[in-house]
């Protein structure tokens, strides 16, 4: 398998459709690894998250350009792999065939492209139609859709900005004056930083009275979750560090984990582990929990509001402040909106969303943007899950800077390095014969 | 003179009652419903006229037959006041955008500006139509305003699509009934319809695209024929059609002698050269305006068209046919339109059955999985497969969900999640609760 694998990467890389037997060879693959995760996976960082793909083959090999190839660099997709672009076939069954080689190195969840009905409306019916000439290749990747994720949960991601792939050899180069810790930056295809942010500094950084709950998020059933460290983390010197960090390197907090969901919050999902119960594998239904997570998009409100879409809701920055707090997140990422930007940090950063198709359509002149969350070191590289009483705490509410009601102290968020790109150059694209048209012109 | 049909015009409209329009078509019955109605067949019958009116005419001068052709600003198109005045309207629509500054806070992509210049057309809209309708279409004003608003795309979704070009053909229309439109020789009032006023209202809508970077609504990506308009596609293919007689039939193939060829639309030089003479080479140039990247890679439909050998009579009928079937016969894009008096939501007692053609079948089917050769009933119209079409998403450059088609539903509640009530969705069709049905077995 693995061989038939490596040969249909290659194919795929070079933007050449693999025979329909093979699709369904690959799909029967897929499924048999999908059905193993839970409807949450969990991941360790370090990660690259990536937003929406939408069938632009040209702009997803940019993005691994950019961002690193598969398997030297983790990723995880937040779905709508296709629809809308030319090349959502090739695009979608080169992500399963890397999930398929390399299952550990990438995760792919469901956005609410990835139904049935959405897609006999938005054009990846249409592409498989047009280019195998039946809808066997769209059935295949149908049954695929109905076993993806729905959900990730990204563990063990550091406060400190991930060192980049360049800078390897001198991490320590990199680090900012004592007194100013990078919070987040942006970077450019080139790795160029066009912009940083500071991390506010509070008194009283582990604020731990406030905060007496234990943990509501249970273990994966996928994963093994390593025992509770006996000791706070956030400020131990590293014993031994299985990751390739020196010795050096300086201690970091350990963050609250990352949600990553297509579209958003639920008002029927008050914990991540409601999200576990969902009885995911079918079409993604016209409304309830599943529904929302694939479809909701935050906004400008107070509470939750209705969605101009007609599927899942709005919902404002009270409501991220509370479900991470209860959840011990300190960040969800989502994707499921065009931002011109490639990325867009919202309510006092509790929220981005990550937008990876760049120019969409041929048409929006928007940048795409890629998150990298590093990897914590300073816990002897176990994962620490969130429980309660480790890691540092930030204040999120109303103005932030200080105590008071509305203020909610969640635990510190990730470093976050964006890498930002544009569409990939036209380059040698062939033009392909005219295929015969639709019946309407016979 | 054989009788061409043209939309009827009202008797007296005086004695005319004239209702405010309203919305009928809340689910794909509603769409069957819709396609036998004395509205579709005024709005067909209007799109036709419209449509015959610039193909190429043998005429006869002093025994010597010539053939004219009618071409974007052809100096053998006199425009009537009628146009005049419509013209003179979108002129002064068009100027309200330059006194609309566009909003330079943050955005997603559409510019909310948009919204302002909306609501200065719409707070306008009395003093507009008063100075360029006559006044003895007062009456008229509300029904007909309510088509003219809905033809500039959506304030809220900050989107334009054919859906609103179809709102300002039945705003055409009405005026037709009306009588606003002087009695002439058969296509004469029609061509300056077209070339006159469509084509003028066709500028507009790409300035407010450029201007307020408004989205494609509904778009389809790369497979949809354009992301924002249709009947440019119909009315230039008509242009460019072979010379009829005015008792010919409209051809239904090939093609005006040194006539641009079809497959033109893939060379943006070509399409420079045809663009201001023909309204179909005129969309694709703005498509190249917009857009970036290989044509036949952004537009692989117009790019397969631009393929087909029969010549602009065959592309003339094939849009026609396609407009009927992914305008018209949509529920996404027809759910949007209204009906009154003018456009009226009754049974057209002539109403044929739409032959089963060609798009009733070729097209997916709602759920494609359980499509069967078979899903006519005995006794059930032939079309009755066109509208278990799923119903597709109006989109705001974010996806929208197909079967959202009823009004808004009540929002949960504020405080708490758990208890949250839902809303009622339309009811899901036949086919959609057989494929629920149908799930996957797989999970054992």
């Amino acid at each position: 398998m693995i061989n038939v694998c490596c040969r249909a990467i290659a194919q795929l890389r070079a933007c050449r459709p693999i025979p329909e037997p093979q699709v369904r060879e690959l799909c029967y693959k897929a499924r048999e690894i999908l059905i193993e995760e839970g409807n949450v996976v969990s991941v360790h960082a370090p990660v690259t998250i990536c937003g929406d793909i939408h069938g632009q083959f040209h702009d997803l090999m940019e993005l691994f350009r950019v961002g690193g190839d598969v398997p030297d660099t983790n990723y995880l997709f937040m779905g709508d792999f296709v629809d809308r672009g030319f090349y959502s076939l090739e695009s979608f069954l080169l992500l399963l065939c890397l999930k398929v080689r390399y299952p550990d190195r990438i995760t792919l969840i469901r956005g609410n492209h990835e139904s049935r009905q959405i897609t006999t409306v938005y054009g990846f019916y249409d592409e498989c139609i047009r280019k195998y000439g039946s809808a066997n290749v769209w059935r295949y990747c149908c049954e695929v859709f109905d076993y993806l994720a729905l959900g990730a949960l990204v563990l063990g991601a550091t406060t400190d900005v991930p060192p980049a792939a360049s800078d390897n050899e001198n991490t320590q180069s990199t680090l900012p004056p004592e007194d100013e810790e990078v919070e987040s930056e942006v970077l450019n295809a080139n790795g160029d930083i066009l912009s940083k942010t500071l991390r506010r500094r509070f008194a009283g950084l582990s604020m731990m009275s406030h905060h007496t709950n234990s943990s509501r998020i249970s273990p994966a059933p996928d994963v093994d979750v390593p025992s509770p460290p006996d000791h706070p983390a956030s400020s131990l010197p590293l014993q031994s560090s299985p990751s390739s960090q020196s010795l050096f390197t300086p201690p970091t907090s350990t963050t609250g984990a990352v949600l990553c969901v297509h579209g958003g919050l639920s008002p029927l999902i008050e914990t991540v582990d409601k999200i576990r119960l969902i009885d995911r594998k079918q079409e993604v239904p016209h409304e309830g929990a599943m529904c929302d997570l694939l479809w909701s998009d935050p906004d400008e409100i107070e509470g939750w509001g209705l969605s101009p879409r007609g599927a899942g809701f709005l919902f404002g920055a009270d409501i991220v402040r509370h479900f991470n707090h209860n959840n011990d997140l300190s960040l969800v990422a989502r994707a499921h909106q065009l931002v011109m930007e490639g990325y867009k940090e919202m309510f006092d950063k509790t929220i981005v969303t990550v937008w990876s198709a760049p120019n969409y359509c041929y048409r929006c002149g928007n940048v795409a943007a890629i998150l990298e969350l590093g990897e914590d070191g300073s816990n002897g590289g176990c994962i620490a899950r969130a429980n309660g009483d480790q890691g540092r705490r930030e204040p999120v509410g109303t103005d932030g800077s200080e105590g008071g009601s509305g203020v909610l102290w969640n635990l510190a968020s990730p470093g976050r390095r964006y890498r930002v790109f544009e569409a990939a150059p036209q380059g040698t694209r062939g033009m392909p014969a005219k295929k015969p048209v639709g019946e309407y012109f016979l | 003179m054989p009788g061409f049909p043209t939309l009827q015009r009202i008797g007296d409209v005086k004695t005319h009652r004239f209702e405010e329009p309203v919305k009928k078509i809340y689910d794909g019955s509603d769409v069957t419903f819709f396609l036998t109605s004395l509205a579709y067949r005024d709005i067909m019958t209007f799109m036709l006229q419209l449509n015959r009116s610039v193909v190429p005419r043998k005429q006869d001068v002093d025994g010597t037959a010539r053939v004219v052709t009618w071409p974007l600003k052809s100096k053998d198109v006199a425009y009537s006041d009628s146009v005049e005045r419509l013209r003179a309207l979108l002129t002064r629509l068009s100027k309200l955008v330059d006194d609309v500054p566009l909003d330079t806070g943050p955005r997603r992509f559409g510019n909310v500006s948009f919204r302002k210049w909306h609501q200065l057309v719409e707070d306008q809209r009395d003093n507009l139509l008063n100075e360029c309708l006559p006044e003895w279409l007062a009456p008229a004003y509300p029904e007909l305003a309510s088509y003219l608003l809905g033809s500039f795309g959506s304030a809220q979704r900050l989107d334009y699509g054919t859906g609103h070009e179809l709102s300002f053909l039945a705003f055409l229309g009405g005026l037709w009934k009306l009588g606003f439109f002087p009695e002439a020789d058969a296509g004469v009032e029609e061509r300056g319809i077209v070339l006159g006023v469509f084509e003028q209202y066709l500028s507009l809508i790409r300035k407010l695209i450029v201007t307020y970077t408004l989205e494609p609504a509904g778009s389809h990506g790369v497979w949809g024929l354009d992301d924002n308009s249709f009947l440019p596609y119909v009315f230039g293919a008509a242009q460019l059609a072979p010379a009829i007689t005015e008792s010919d039939d409209t051809p239904t193939e090939g093609s005006l002698p040194g006539a641009p060829e079809p497959s033109w639309v893939s060379k943006s030089n070509l399409v420079e050269k045809e663009k201001d003479k023909n309204m179909y080479f005129s969309a694709i140039a703005f498509i190249y305006d917009i857009k970036k990247g290989p044509f036949w890679e952004h537009s692989p439909v117009l790019y397969d068209i631009s393929g087909i050998n029969g010549g602009w009579g065959k592309i003339n009928k094939g849009m026609i046919k396609m407009f009927n079937a992914e305008v018209l016969s949509k529920f996404p894009v027809v759910q949007h339109f209204l009906f009154g008096s003018l456009f009226r939501w009754e049974k057209d007692a002539e109403a044929r059955p739409p032959p089963p053609t060609t798009h009733a079948t070729s097209q997916p089917l709602r759920t494609p999985t359980a499509a069967s050769p078979s899903t006519t009933r005995p006794g059930e119209a032939p079309w009755a497969g066109t509208p278990s079409q799923p119903p597709l998403g109006f989109v705001n450059g974010v996806t929208q969900a197909p079967w959202a088609s009823r009004g808004p539903a009540p929002p949960p509640p504020r405080s708490g999640y758990a208890a949250a009530q839902r809303r009622t969705l339309p009811p899901l069709t036949e086919n959609w609760s057989k494929h629920e049905q149908n799930r996957p077995t797989e999970r054992k």
